[in-house]
């Protein structure tokens, strides 16, 4: 019992960083861009949000910061891609490798530091029911953040019209811009959210999912935030399923072993990744849905020539 | 990865040694750290023997300290190019520079090389393992002494021999002060570096009623900071990590590289290097307990003290039969102890450890 709260609470926490950067990523996605800077947009923030939470004692401070310091690098992987038209996975990657090392750069005379981990939610009687009450009542804010971003993403690309809008541009840039659509600003928009949400990931990886400052803290968690997008065919349910089973899967192989199960830990190491591939890859096997949902002009850059 | 900072480091270094190189001729020793130097863990301990090379020596050494090579082909160019800038030693703080050291030590005869964590040797190349072990039995003393559960855990990157000599040590030790212990629980990370998934090992460890958890080789002093939160015991390797958790810290194996590589340096310039294979523990002064906890009575930390002190006399050796592994075979019998090889080269988990061996 005690094992099955640890790994379904837990789950909440251990997605979240990797969920906020998926939805952010499917934005960006959405509208035809794709950054492969997640992991260093989230490096960055981590070392920034870190820096300003020791300095302030202020989780919200840090947790901003840590959006900002995303959106920035976002904008330097904008304006390569949307200015100067540079291959947008090369653009990516370089500005990842960036976000990694100006981290760690930053980060250098704070290696080994802690902080205290943001306050869970405790709400009388519901925190205190077995089971329920740590999983559903007892996470902390970030966590519902999470849950109400996905929400509000889902209804404002499915159900608004600029978001209408935004999915028009990533099918056809040039047919939107014909339609008097502003392809080059809304990609700006998305481009910047995407590293907002890569920011806030970071900055909670750093100081609520593991309170200490190290290099290379994110250990690859941006591009688990890539493949989920990928992998749930853009569709933000299942992005949210995504992260969630990953979480879990990730605790349950620290749960069994401390149970003594004797399943070989390798096993349980790659779990995570094999059963999220999986389990994403039966839900969306209808490949014309696949290619419904995924944005047409994906990766290709577009310039108004009028 | 971070690449490009790495090249400004290694190019600052070359700079300085440049302009060092119109000194009158220092001894000049390359120490090559893996990662990061924080306040505490391998690394920082590497760099604290360095100082203490430093210090001992003075004006005569001159030590070049990198940190943050990580394994892979930037060390191999910083350690190349410091042997072909004509350094007379070269210090190498992680397993993966056996094989480059090796390497380099054929090349140039006249470097003294000394690697610390490996396990081949040659004329010039000098391998330096601390008995880890050692403290790893103190400790688990001090973990059989506080628990009340009876259960410890053990967190444990990957199944090498010396991880094992040291969890067996650990529990071995623990069994020593409580006979009423129940099976050791152990989660493997399966990995070196990955501090979300520490601070999640010890919090499943902690869910099942662990009040004593160890941290092995830990990657980030994340464990030892959650046990405080969780209000569970934290035993660690490498580094007194009070710090991290001022009301929990039961004990730390601390290392203390200083005078083993002083001795080595003193060989080197002295022209006298042994390429031999250097097992240090509390005897040469390489680690000892640290951080005990006040939760501890007196006669109990005397009693963990006391059995420090027979393993400096050299009369105690935690592998002293009989010992029976956890697969039910008899792996020292008794009237027997493993010697430096058998321990080096361990691959049993002794009775009372919860886990199988991954492979």
């Amino acid at each position: 019992m005690d094992a099955l709260v640890f790994v379904l609470a837990g789950a909440m926490a251990t997605a979240t960083p990797m969920l906020l950067a998926a939805l952010g990523e499917l934005v960006v996605e959405k509208a035809g861009v794709l950054n492969l800077s997640i992991e260093g947009m989230m490096a960055i923030a981590a070392a920034i949000a870190f820096m300003v939470t020791l300095g302030t004692h202020d989780h919200t401070l840090g947790l901003l910061a840590g959006v900002v310091s995303g959106v920035l690098l976002s904008l330097v992987f904008a304006m390569l891609v949307l200015v100067f038209m540079a291959n947008q996975v090369a653009a990516g990657l370089a500005v990842g490798i960036l976000g990694l090392g100006l981290s760690a750069l930053l980060g250098r005379a704070y290696e080994g530091m802690t902080i205290l981990p943001l306050a869970k939610l405790s709400i009388p009687v519901l925190s205190g029911l077995p089971v329920i009450g740590p999983v559903l009542f007892g996470q902390d804010v970030v966590v519902y953040l999470a849950f109400a971003l996905a929400a509000l993403i889902a209804w404002f690309l499915y159900a608004t019209k600029a978001g209408l809008k935004l999915r028009v541009i990533g099918e056809n840039p040039a047919t939107a811009h014909a339609l008097g659509l502003w392809p080059v600003a809304t990609r700006l928009a998305a481009i910047a959210f995407g590293g907002a949400m890569a920011g806030l990931a970071g900055g909670y990886a750093s100081t609520v999912l593991t309170p200490v400052w190290s290099q290379d803290m994110i250990a690859g968690r941006g591009w688990i935030a890539v493949a989920l997008v990928v992998f749930g065919t853009w569709r933000p349910a299942r992005i949210v399923v995504g992260a969630y089973l990953f979480g879990a899967v990730s605790l349950l192989g620290l749960a069994l072993q401390a149970l003594g199960i004797g399943i070989p830990s390798q096993l349980m190491t790659c779990m995570p990744y094999v059963l999220t591939i999986v389990v994403l890859v039966v839900i969306s096997a209808d490949k014309v849905r696949i290619r419904l949902n995924a944005p047409a002009s994906l990766g290709e850059n577009y310039r108004p020539t009028t | 990865m971070t690449n490009w900072m790495k090249r400004i480091l290694v190019t600052g270094t070359m700079l300085a040694g440049l302009v060092t190189a119109a000194h009158a001729d220092p001894f000049r020793i390359g120490y090559l750290i893996p990662n990061p130097v924080g306040d505490v863990g391998w690394s920082h301990e590497l760099d604290a023997g360095a100082k203490a090379i430093q210090e001992h020596f003075g004006d005569k050494v001159e030590v070049q300290t990198v940190n943050s090579l990580g394994e892979g082909p930037d060390a191999t160019r910083v350690m190349d190019k410091m042997a072909a800038d004509g350094f007379n030693m070269l210090i190498l703080g992680s397993f993966g520079y056996q094989q480059d050291g090796l390497k380099l030590a054929k090349r140039y005869p006249n470097l003294s090389v000394v690697h610390i964590g490996g396990y081949l040797n040659a004329k010039n190349f000098s391998t330096l393992a601390p008995r880890h072990y050692e403290a790893a039995y103190l400790c688990g003393m001090a973990a059989g002494m506080v628990t009340k559960s009876e259960t410890l855990g053990v967190i444990a990157a990957f199944p090498l021999p010396e991880v094992l000599n040291i969890m067996n040590a650990y529990v071995l030790g623990a069994q020593s002060t409580n006979q009423s212990l129940k099976p050791v629980k152990v989660i493997w990370l399966n990995s070196w570096f990955d501090p979300a998934k520490e601070k999640a090992s010890a919090e499943s460890l902690a869910s099942q009623g662990s009040d004593v958890i160890y941290s092995l080789f830990p990657g980030t002093p994340a464990p030892v900071a959650v046990a405080e939160q969780l209000g569970v015991y934290a035993t660690v390797t490498h580094s007194d990590n009070t710090k991290y958790a001022p009301t929990k810290h039961l004990c730390a194996g601390q290392l203390n590289f200083g005078p083993v590589l002083i001795d080595k340096v003193q060989q080197a310039m002295d022209k006298a290097f042994k390429g031999d294979d250097v097992f240090a523990g509390v005897k040469e002064g390489t680690i000892a307990v640290a951080g005990l906890n006040n939760d501890l009575s007196a006669d109990q930390k005397a009693q963990i003290l006391a059995t420090q002190d027979q393993m400096r006399a050299g009369t105690f050796n935690p592998f002293t039969g009989p010992i029976a592994s956890n697969d039910g075979k008899d792996a020292v019998p008794a009237g027997t102890a493993l010697d430096d090889a058998a321990i080096k080269s361990m691959k049993f988990l002794v009775k009372g450890i919860d886990t199988t061996i991954p492979n």
